[in-house]
């Protein structure tokens, strides 16, 4: 008896519960209107809230939801649990999953964020994580419902994940500015209903970090094609700054879609306040069949990436994020200022600037331009 | 050389390798006496710009393991916007550690280069390499005398990193008390300009520990400091080692 009431004891101290979120409103003011759409300004409202309940140090369990608001019809009622709706859905649960971790061995089932890859501009390894492109060029995750399995401690670990229905990206909406083509075919009832799986392993050595990973499913993205990945990263600190690598083969059974090689190199550094990230992303097509598609990965491809920034001081910072396309035929450069205001909130401006040819994927936004302002209470 | 001169420059060759060999001890006792097996407190941090707050900060501390062979993990638990962000650090006794940073907004770790370690921890004025522990071997020390710092009397010892590709600072000024063996001021150099010091007041023994309750780091450069008091600490308090790894900061957020 009075060891099961240590034991109980022992659990109740255990037990914790944290949660934290954030209210965040954002404009955007376009000053040109598009070939389909005329608005020159969007307003989004977003209530995120997440707790993490921890019964036994063992066990977690992690929530979260969204509601959301705005004032371009992107938001509808619709709720879907593998997030298959054409809408954001103005109430989602954004993650639901229970982790169980003893020594080497941890497990996750649920929904879940699954993030592979080292590199920061482009990761072409990181195919558990679809994405929210309503906005191309600012992009939430979408979570995955999957089962992970992580075995290994430091220096080696083991992923190995589950999918068993495909969670899509979510693509530009038709009468909307960042759809550049008249109308789009509504691949919904084609989404494939098969499972996804993957695995990775990771080495942290002394020097060097690397990784290699092989995923079996399909595209998240239109046409959401059969696909196999070959993939590997790796990162180098060297004396002055750190070099990191990522590059995958995709190779598919499906009939129109390529096979290819997506790699990225980037060279980076923190001195002082700044910090710098340049490299370069690349893309090389061993087998071109596809006929149309809509991939902002592979939209970034053969461009030069950078992104650097400057901290003023405790409470602002400014950053500046550009990719230029090797030919020319497109850029994409963004200045933000961030300022905290007390505690809790923080205002965000931004300057995005899109120049280049309609038949370059940068290009084809060249009247997205915009200035975004963004208001977050975090709590 | 003549024989005069020459006696002169051996007694000051022995008189320093004496010195040396006593600053040595000297930390060598301090680490020995500050010494446990785990460690955890909740870091209250100011950042003070002049005399205005310019933010509050706050985060878990948790340390497993010997003193230049330990792990660390610090999670941030306030401001809201940081929340769950966390480093660990995982000290080696013959080289600098290895860091990683848990960010929760993108799901991702990253690990902090060795050269990147100047830069200001998330905003306040310590930097990534500050938040390390450094093995007494990784040093050579030198008295250069005494002092007399918060009334208290003290040695006073210089310490040079041996590779000095693996520190920002060229050389760390230390102040010891000699009553209880607690460094009360580290002064941080690169070549004659002083970066950053660190003054820690309020000694208190806790569980047979003589721990400094209250840190002051300045930098010097900014005109700015950061004030942490340190709550709730405890020591050999029962931690494992599947807690500091790079995978356990994302199961721990």
């Amino acid at each position: 008896m009075k060891e099961s009431l240590f034991f109980l004891a022992t659990l109740a101290a255990a037990q914790s519960f944290e949660q934290k979120g954030f209210v965040e409103v954002n404009s955007m003011l376009y000053p040109q209107s598009a070939r389909n759409d005329s608005g020159h300004a969007v307003a989004e409202g977003l209530l995120r809230y997440e707790g993490f309940y921890r019964p036994h140090p063992a066990f977690r369990i992690a929530a979260g939801v969204d509601a959301r608001w705005d004032t371009h019809q992107q938001t509808a009622a619709d709720f879907n649990w593998w997030e298959r709706t054409t809408h954001r859905s103005a109430f989602d649960i954004r993650r639901l999953s229970a982790t169980y971790a003893q020594g080497k061995f941890s497990v996750e089932l649920g929904k879940q964020f699954i993030r592979w890859g080292k590199a920061d501009l482009l990761n072409p390894t990181d195919r558990f994580a679809p994405r929210d492109y309503l906005n191309v060029l600012e992009t939430d995750f979408l979570a995955v419902t999957a089962a992970r399995v992580t075995y290994g401690m430091q220096s080696d670990t083991i992923d190995v994940v589950f999918e068993p229905r495909l969670t899509p990206s979510r693509i530009p909406l038709p009468r909307q500015r960042w759809l550049t083509v008249d109308s789009v075919p509504d691949l919904r009832p084609f989404l494939p209903g098969g499972p996804q799986a993957g695995a990775r392993w990771n080495h942290i050595g002394r020097g060097v970090e690397y990784s290699l990973s092989f995923y079996n499913g399909y595209n998240h993205l239109p046409p959401y094609a059969q696909m196999r990945m070959y993939g590997g990263d790796a990162a180098l600190p060297l004396r002055w700054l750190t070099i990191k690598g990522e590059a995958a083969y995709f190779a598919s059974k499906t009939r129109y879609e390529d096979e290819y090689v997506l790699y990225v190199i980037q060279l980076e550094r923190q001195a002082g306040e700044w910090f710098f990230v340049g490299g370069y992303a690349g893309e090389a097509v061993t087998n071109g069949r596809s006929i149309v598609d809509f991939a902002p990965d592979r939209g970034l491809a053969k461009a030069w990436l950078g992104r650097a920034g400057y901290t003023i001081d405790t409470n602002r910072s400014v950053a500046l994020e550009t990719a230029v396309r090797q030919n020319g035929h497109g850029l994409w450069t963004k200045l933000e200022y961030s300022q905290a205001l007390g505690q809790h909130l923080r205002a965000t401006a931004a300057i995005g600037l899109i120049r280049g040819r309609q038949d370059d994927f940068l290009g084809q936004y060249r009247r997205n331009s915009h200035a975004m302002v963004t208001l977050r209470y975090s709590f | 050389m003549n024989r005069p001169i020459l006696l002169a420059t051996l007694s000051a060759i022995c008189g320093f390798a004496q010195t040396s060999g006593d600053a040595r001890q000297i930390i060598a006792e301090s680490q020995k006496r500050a010494h446990s097996d785990s460690q955890r407190y909740q870091g209250d941090l100011q950042v003070l710009g002049g005399n205005r707050q310019i933010a509050r900060k706050h985060w878990i501390y948790e340390r497993l393991g010997d003193f230049g062979n330990s792990k660390a993990v610090l999670r941030f638990l306030a401001p809201p916007e940081v929340k769950g962000v966390a480093l660990l650090v995982i000290n080696h006794p013959d080289r600098a550690s290895d860091q990683w940073m848990w960010t929760p907004a993108i799901n991702r770790e990253r690990r902090i280069a060795l050269q990147d370690r100047s830069t200001r921890f998330f905003g306040t004025d310590f930097s990534f390499e500050d938040l390390e522990e450094r093995d007494v071997e990784q040093f050579d020390f030198r008295i250069l005398g005494e002092d007399t710092l918060d009334n208290q009397s003290c040695w006073k010892i210089e310490a040079k990193p041996r590779q000095t590709k693996s520190s920002q600072y060229t050389h760390t000024l230390i102040w010891v008390r000699k009553d209880n063996y607690v460094p009360i001021k580290y002064e941080n150099y690169q070549k004659s300009r002083l970066v950053r010091s660190l003054h820690q007041t309020q000694v208190e023994k806790i569980q047979g520990i003589w721990t400094p309750r209250y840190m002051e780091m300045t930098d010097t450069r900014r005109n700015s400091r950061t004030i942490m008091k340190l709550e709730k600490l405890e020591y050999n308090v029962p931690l494992k080692e599947d807690q500091f790894t790079v995978q356990a900061l994302r199961r721990q957020e």
